[in-house]
């Protein structure tokens, strides 16, 4: 029959048929959809891990266990420390300093108290938030990527078929075929990329409202102490 | 706290492994997957339209010399031992012995003899069916033949009469033009599909009159469906059609 037809269309052969470009825009896409797997399982943990700690430093924290334990628990384990924790212990050394200096009135103990606090915060917002952006980046621009991969082995396919005098479809199809992989991986990389961002950045966000409302009643609580 | 140090996100290691699977994973998948389309069988549509070619006449099978039967084995004549014989009566013995063995031998040589006599019937006779089974293979190539060119001739006629058939039914619709030669003679080539329907009308010979050239175009295009015989096997003589029209007719 036509040769054409028995071309090698597995997954393999259809890579290792295609033009030079669209290998290098697929080693593209496949390094960027490692890492933003990479990323993703790395998220995951760490939000994770966030917002047990957080569960863990609430439960502690509302069991009515004195001020000073805490803070000199979450020094000790300021490596192991979660971020609520961190935000508690930077709220409560500036409170604690602040408190020991003289002629330092309420209003200003707690602006400077909260001040720590905030400066904490953003920081582990930061930090949670770190990546994400690169999820954001792939889950837009891969499927271009793909696109242009797939552009390009559909333009060298049909510049091969300006030399066949009969042209069949089956003279088209293999290039087609190679070009549309690379489609294929841009959406592969882009699908959980965009997924993962969006769900992330629904968790930092739920994290951090829950930072703000720690802080606030952490502020109420200290202020209560100042008149002490 | 100026010396901030932001930690190291924990379970990089753990997360870069899991992306690994995940790719692996998905590869296997597309590779497995892909490879099964490919393996998707192959359907073909086939119109016949017109019998495959007659099994060839057995006759060659039968012309095909039959293995000969084994040869039977002749049987060796050994001679046989000298019998012992006492010294006394030794010469009227020897003549005995003498006579025997001439008799042995005699014997022996007919058999022979026999034998050969008897293959050469046998192959005699296997000459002889070979040769009735080729005269019979002869025979019957000779009735096919028969039997085919009756057959052309009978198709030929068909073929004759359906041709003339189409180019009537083309001529009902020649819408003359004024002054055309009564000479003038347009030579199409003809194309037909199988429905009756004109693939393509192409002319081989102008009329020199182009006005009648057209008409005869569009007469073989409105022509259509031009008759075809029933049998699809005869399709095969009107693919391609050779019509010629004259004005006159």
């Amino acid at each position: 029959m036509n040769p054409t037809v028995s071309q090698d269309l597995s997954f393999i052969g259809m890579l290792a048929n295609a033009s030079v470009l669209v290998q290098l825009v697929m080693a593209l896409l496949l390094v960027l959809s490692f890492l933003s797997w990479w990323y993703i399982f790395l998220k995951m943990f760490s939000i994770k891990r966030a917002a047990r700690q957080s569960d863990q430093f609430e439960k502690d924290f509302w069991s009515g266990s004195d001020l000073n334990e805490l803070f000199q628990g979450a020094v000790n384990a300021r490596h192991t420390a979660g971020s609520l924790e961190r935000i508690f212990e930077a709220g409560f050394r500036e409170f604690a300093k602040l408190k020991r200096q003289p002629g330092m009135d309420v209003q200003a103990v707690m602006d400077g108290t909260r001040r720590a606090m905030r400066a904490t915060y953003q920081r582990e917002v930061d930090q949670l938030e770190s990546h994400l952006s690169f999820l954001a980046t792939v889950g837009s621009v891969s499927p271009y990527i793909g696109l242009f991969g797939t552009v390009w082995g559909i333009m060298n396919s049909f510049r091969g078929l300006s030399n066949v005098v009969q042209a069949t479809i089956a003279h088209v199809a293999p290039g087609i075929a190679e070009a549309l992989i690379a489609t294929a991986m841009g959406l592969f990389a882009a699908i959980p990329a965009v997924i993962a961002y969006n769900r992330f950045a629904y968790d930092i966000n739920r994290l951090a409202t829950r930072f703000d409302s720690f802080m606030e009643e952490f502020s109420n609580i200290l202020q209560r102490q100042v008149n002490l | 706290m100026a010396a901030y140090a932001a930690p190291r996100e924990p379970g990089r290691v753990p997360a870069a492994v899991l992306a690994g699977v995940v790719h692996i994973l998905f590869f296997i998948f597309l590779t497995f997957s892909v490879s099964w389309k490919t393996r998707a069988p192959e359907t073909m549509v086939v119109d016949l339209w017109s019998a495959p070619p007659s099994a060839p006449v057995a006759a060659p099978a039968a012309t095909e010399p039959r293995p000969a039967p084994a040869r039977p084995v002749e049987p060796e004549v050994k001679p046989q031992p000298r019998p012992e014989t006492p010294k006394a009566d030794i010469e009227l013995k020897e003549k005995e012995r003498l006579k025997k063995e001439e008799q042995k031998r005699q014997e022996a040589e007919k058999r022979r003899l026999d034998e050969k006599k008897a293959q050469e019937a046998l192959r005699q006779q296997q000459l002889r069916e070979a040769q009735e089974a080729s005269r019979i293979a002869q025979e019957q190539e000779r009735v096919a033949r028969e039997m085919q060119a009756r057959r052309a001739a009978e198709q030929s006629r068909v073929v004759e009469d359906y041709k003339a058939r189409i180019k009537a039914k083309i001529q009902r619709f020649i819408v003359l033009p004024p002054d055309v030669p009564p000479a003038a003679q347009a030579e199409f080539d003809v194309v037909l599909l199988p429905s009756g329907d004109v693939l393509g009308a192409r002319i081989k010979r102008s009329s020199n009159h182009k006005a009648y050239d057209d008409a005869v175009e569009r007469a073989i295009y409105k022509a259509q469906p031009l008759p075809l015989p029933p049998d699809p096997a005869m399709f095969r003589d009107f693919r391609e059609l050779n019509l010629r029209f004259r004005p006159a007719e």
